[in-house]
């Protein structure tokens, strides 16, 4: 592709992205500079595109106005638990609905794809409910397990199985004249080779448990249970106003980890997009 | 190795009959090769014999066990498909090791049966490579390697050539039946290509319509094709066909009349089809009762032989010479069909007359 463009073109192109690129790449800078200015640079007019002064002490400022730390890793182990469990019964599943056939398979499908149009914000109160019953409000597991069994497992399950129908059949049948079970044909054939798929799973599936917001809300009330997403709402001064340069701080440390996952592992990132057919 | 039995072999999905009752006995370490047009039903009764399709109606025996109800694994076979089904993600000596490890070999067995393989199969200096990283005749190598390994009663291979571009083919024929001879395992082969199916069978099973047509060796088949349908399938170019009825002169078809022997005088006035294989035509360069005229019309010259498709009365019907022939479309010369390699069916074509 890349040979056929005639220089012209070329420059056009690349005038193009890069007027394309300040969407993105703006909002991002000014998150970071924003964060070492001191508060009243950040809305200085003309605006300060970058900061005449600086203010390191906004990152200490956030570890010392809430248990950072703690929701650091609140956040990161639920994402991890989240994102394994997913990739285990998004494959399972997929696998189940490509490749074993059972009565009303597709419309099984179907009807668990359905989840996938019923918005979160509908289910929300009765999952509330349920959890309140079960005594697991203010903990982490509604966070955990809603998206495990939930809709973005779903939309997990629907990208594997996707994958698993292309699987050449041929391949299974080698294996079952080898001597492998259904199960191990999934383990040792079928999941092996569905890496690339599994890759673009735990990707996203990353992503939305890491900027997962009202489902915390809802379901945690103390500071210590907190994940990222709501600990950034709550850098406010006495008034309730946002104290803009601690939040963004705060902001910058929980977008760092998902930047540098992306840039790490932007090819199976750009795969995983090709593999949904949707956009992130 | 073992003897196969499939005795009155049925196999219908839902109200859809796809094989219809076969019978075949397959011979302690033969080479058997299943062959019919597409959709004929061969890979169907291939796979029911590998456990692969469950057997609707009829028996199933390798060796003297009834295996019916038995998973693939516990048959005893090895199967060899036509995309080969290499493990992308393992290496050619862990695919050919793979079901060993499986049935619980020691790693000092496994690892001595693949080289074992691998030195049979020229196959020693790619034990590491991966599937991806070998040419078709190689793959096509792996997958036999794979299927040898485990030494089983019977190899299965379903077209295993299809996928190999004409020369390699050729070497790969070469390189089975060689394997054969050297294993001596009952083999069952499946393939849509006469030509495979002449060449390495020791007996062909014709099939048609999910029926068995004729069982035979290849040149009974090729000599003695008990009907119609496997005439015109072994042979190629495919024998010619001509319809018409039989008289005391000859077999009278469309503006000629074509010789006989006389034997099939008991039959005068029976409406009829009559085979003739293209290289069954001599020339005759002396015009005489016998000989029929025939119009060019495509001279295809081979070296070693000439192809003539030429008309007879109103058919066309393609002859194959030793000799080089100088002519041009619209000449005419005369031929003479071989009496005694004439083949007549009935006019339905299913049944031989002659």
């Amino acid at each position: 592709m890349k040979a056929d463009l005639s220089p012209r073109m070329r420059t056009a192109l690349y005038g193009l992205m890069c007027v394309l690129l300040i969407p993105f790449v703006f909002p991002t800078w000014w998150m970071v500079t924003s964060s070492i200015k001191p508060i009243s640079d950040i809305f200085a007019f003309p605006p300060q595109l970058i900061p005449q002064s600086y203010d390191w002490t906004t990152y200490s400022k956030v570890f010392e106005l809430q248990p950072f730390v703690r929701q650091y890793w609140n956040s990161a182990y639920i994402a991890a638990l989240v994102t394994v469990g997913t990739m285990i019964v998004s494959s399972m599943a997929g696998y189940a609905f490509a490749r074993i056939k059972f009565p009303y398979a597709n419309t099984i499908f179907m009807i668990v794809l359905l989840g996938l149009l019923i918005p979160s914000e509908v289910t929300i109160v009765p999952l509330f409910q349920m959890f309140l019953k079960a005594g697991m409000v203010n903990t982490h597991w509604p966070l955990i397990l809603v998206p495990i069994f939930g809709a973005p497992s779903v939309f997990a399950t629907f990208v594997m199985r996707q994958f698993f129908v292309t699987l050449p059949a041929e391949l299974e049948d080698a294996a079952r004249v080898d001597g492998l079970g259904r199960f191990k044909i999934f383990r040792k054939i079928a999941l092996p080779l569905a890496r690339p798929a599994l890759a673009s799973v735990a990707i996203f599936t990353f992503l939305h448990s890491w900027n997962l917001f009202l489902e915390p809300i809802v379901f945690l009330s103390s500071a210590e249970m907190f994940t990222l997403p709501q600990a950034l709402t709550q850098y406010t001064d006495a008034y309730g106003g946002p104290m803009w340069n601690i939040q963004l701080a705060a902001a910058t440390l929980t977008a760092l980890p998902v930047l540098i996952v992306f840039v790490i592992a932007q090819k199976h990132f750009v795969e995983g997009l090709a593999h949904t057919g949707l956009k992130g | 190795m073992a003897k196969v039995n499939l005795s009155d072999i049925r196999k219908s999905y839902g109200a859809v009959k796809t094989i219809h009752g076969v019978d075949l006995d397959i011979r302690d370490g033969e080479f058997v090769v299943l062959v019919g047009p597409s959709g004929c039903g061969k890979s169907t009764l291939l796979r029911m014999i590998a456990g692969l399709e469950t057997i609707t109606d009829g028996t199933l025996k390798i060796g003297d066990r009834k295996v019916n109800d038995l998973d693939p694994k516990d048959r005893d076979i090895a199967m060899v498909f036509q995309s080969y089904a290499l493990y992308p993600h393992m290496t050619v000596a862990t695919n050919m090791g793979f079901s060993l490890e499986h049935r619980g070999g020691s790693k000092a067995e496994i690892t001595e049966r693949v080289n074992w393989a691998a030195g049979i199969l020229g196959l020693t200096n790619l034990l590491d490579r991966y599937p991806r990283q070998l040419s078709g005749g190689q793959r096509q190598r792996v997958a036999m390697g794979r299927a040898i390994v485990r030494n089983p009663q019977v190899f299965l291979f379903d077209e295993p050539l299809s996928n190999l571009d004409a020369k390699l083919r050729v070497v790969m024929r070469g390189e089975i039946k060689a394997l054969h001879h050297k294993l001596k395992t009952t083999t069952i082969y499946v393939t849509h290509d006469q030509v495979e199916a002449m060449t390495m069978a020791d007996r062909i099973v014709v099939l048609n319509g999910g029926r068995v047509e004729q069982i035979g060796a290849p040149l009974d088949l090729y000599d003695r094709p008990v009907n119609r349908f496997v005439a015109g399938f072994i042979g190629s170019p495919s024998m010619n066909f001509l319809t018409g009825t039989i008289t005391q002169r000859g077999f009278q078809t469309s503006g000629v009349v074509l010789p006989l022997a006389t034997s099939t005088n008991t039959i005068v006035g029976q409406a009829a089809v009559y085979g003739i294989r293209p290289e069954h035509f001599r020339l005759n360069d002396h015009p005489g009762l016998a000989s029929v005229p025939a119009e060019i019309m495509l001279i295809e010259p081979m070296g070693s032989e000439t192809q003539v498709t030429m008309r007879l009365g109103d058919v066309q019907v393609i002859g194959v010479f030793r000799e080089r022939i100088n002519g041009a479309p619209g000449d005419v010369m005369h031929v003479l069909p071989e009496i005694g390699a004439v083949h007549l069916f009935s006019e339905d074509g299913t049944t031989r007359l002659n």
